[in-house]
């Protein structure tokens, strides 16, 4: 600090060393101004730029060369959107200290874009052309100039609240809360922002402003909500979509992170996933497989049984149409007891059942049929019988050999003498019937057997001479 | 509640470029408390050397 009348550095005494000027009150308006400077840079450190432009200027009204303080206030300024403003306090810097100071850079960057600082012009002409249309109720032009405005200076916190203001009159409470949000991000401590949010939220929300009405304008909402009809609306604040060459850059890198977390992480357990699958669908069809083949097995053996039964059954079916057989044998010994027993002299019908009888029995396996039984009937049958059956047959046969039938006299002769093993004479005739109808070989036998049964009797003797003549024959 | 023509008298038109130099000239010229006690100082020590 120098002194106020010759320049001199001053010391921690109320005189100037050089001059012996009184500096007491002199060094109390320094100190009030750097301490309102400290007060507005404070303040602006924490975006309070309202109260960091009422300390600056205060700090200014105590030292208008403090450079610090006007620097900072044409920052504070800048930040709001009022160029001009900025660019008055930093002219005036400079005029009061033109070398070394920021302000000369600050000045430089706003005057090296000329298009920009156009811009900037066109921006504050069309505020305040703006405010003129507020001025003549032409309130909808104003909002549409706004707008503008804020297109081409987003910060400019007088437009944000003009905007606001002109939806609070439209009740456009949403619209205005959300312009709101956005001078509280710029200026945090704005009165007038804060007048315009309370009454914008009692609007919203009247309960829960009555409530936390305090709270809320001191701290930023994370999130807007409003009622839209039946339904409360929640919008997040504070998110900006990323813009530009960064956002690309954003989406590319997320990309190959992407990419790399997919190689990398997520496809070699997708990989593992499925080998496990794959492996889990193994086991289960070889487990299939297992009981398929355990099934074919046990249906082979079934099959293989019921083939064995088959062929049983199939025997018992054979054994069963031999039975039947068996049954038509039994069944002819059957009629012909019948036919005895209903009526004994009807011989003609017994020999008829036991020629059949007989037919059957020369079958094969005739003898099979031929149980103890069947025997001892039919033994009985023929002791009953066989003496009629004898008269009959030889009756039959003899008269079919006079007749010369020797043909039908050969069965009746040989079953009258099998009835009667003694009728010698039913057994020479037969023979003689076989050598007549020229069965030598057979007549040879019977005579033969004549010759040894009846050896004295007369046929044995004239057996022996057709006997002679068929050898004599053969010879 | 907020009175709508009230609050629009409070936004006053913002500076123009245009209107910068003017604007310069006429803060340049305001004074603040050290220079007031300069002047109230040399005119005592004035008053003193008479």
């Amino acid at each position: 600090m120098n002194c106020y009348k010759c320049g001199c550095r001053l010391s921690e005494y109320d005189f100037c060393p050089s001059c012996g000027a009184d500096v007491v009150l002199y060094k109390r308006i320094m100190f009030t101004s750097n301490r309102l400077y400290n007060d507005g840079l404070e303040k602006a450190t924490v975006r309070d730029l309202s109260g960091a432009i009422v300390s600056l200027r205060r700090s200014l009204k105590f030292n208008k060369e403090n450079i610090d303080a006007r620097n900072l206030l044409g920052l504070v300024y800048f930040e709001m959107g009022e160029v001009v403003s900025a660019l008055r306090e930093w002219v005036l810097s400079v005029n009061s200290r033109p070398k070394k100071n920021i302000a000369v850079d600050y000045i430089e960057m706003i005057q090296a874009n000329q298009s920009r600082l156009d811009t900037i012009n066109q921006t504050i002409k069309k505020y305040n052309q703006a405010l003129a249309y507020c001025a003549q109720d032409s309130r909808d032009l104003a909002v549409i100039q706004l707008k503008k405005v804020l297109s081409y200076n987003p910060r400019y916190v007088c437009a944000h609240q003009l905007l606001a203001l002109l939806y609070i009159n439209s009740a456009e409470w949403d619209r205005a809360y959300r312009e709101l949000q956005k001078c509280i991000q710029i200026d945090t401590n704005n009165t007038t922002t804060l007048r315009y949010l309370r009454e914008v939220e009692e609007m919203l929300m009247p309960e829960a402003a009555a409530k936390n009405g305090s709270r809320k304008k001191s701290a930023p909402m994370k999130t807007v909500r409003y009622q839209s009809g039946n339904e409360m609306i929640i919008q997040p604040m504070n998110v900006k979509e990323p813009r530009g060459v960064s956002s690309l850059l954003n989406l590319g890198l997320g990309l190959i992170i992407g990419v790399a977390i997919a190689c990398f992480l997520i496809l070699p357990g997708r990989i593992q996933s499925a080998k496990a699958d794959i492996n889990e669908q193994l086991r289960a069809v070889s487990e299939q497989s297992d009981a398929k083949t355990a099934t074919i097995d046990e249906l082979e053996q079934k099959v293989q049984r019921l083939s064995d039964e088959n062929a049983q059954l199939q025997t018992e079916i054979s054994s069963s149409e031999v039975t039947d057989d068996h049954l038509a044998v039994t069944d002819e010994l059957m009629l012909a007891v019948g036919a005895y027993l209903s009526n004994p002299d009807d011989i003609e019908a017994i020999a008829g059942y036991l020629e059949a009888l007989e037919e059957k029995s020369q079958e094969e396996d005739a003898e099979r049929y031929q149980t103890e039984a069947y025997q001892a009937l039919y033994n009985g049958l023929v002791e009953a019988v066989s003496v009629k059956l004898e008269s009959y047959y030889y009756a039959s046969g003899y008269a079919s050999y006079n007749a010369k039938e020797f043909e039908a006299a050969i069965p009746d002769l040989r079953r009258a003498y099998q009835y009667n093993k003694k009728n010698v004479n039913a057994l020479f005739f037969l023979g003689v019937s076989y050598y007549r109808n020229e069965n030598f070989d057979e007549a040879k036998e019977t005579f033969a057997e004549v010759i040894d049964n009846f050896p004295t009797t007369n046929s044995a003797s004239q057996s022996k001479t057709y006997l002679a003549e068929i050898n004599n024959m053969e010879q | 509640m907020i009175d709508f023509e009230e609050e629009l008298k409070k936004f006053q038109p913002s500076l123009e470029v245009e209107d910068a130099e003017e604007a310069i000239n006429t803060q340049n010229q305001e004074i603040d408390m050290a220079t007031v006690l300069y002047r109230i100082m040399e005119e005592k020590s004035k008053k003193e050397e008479e």
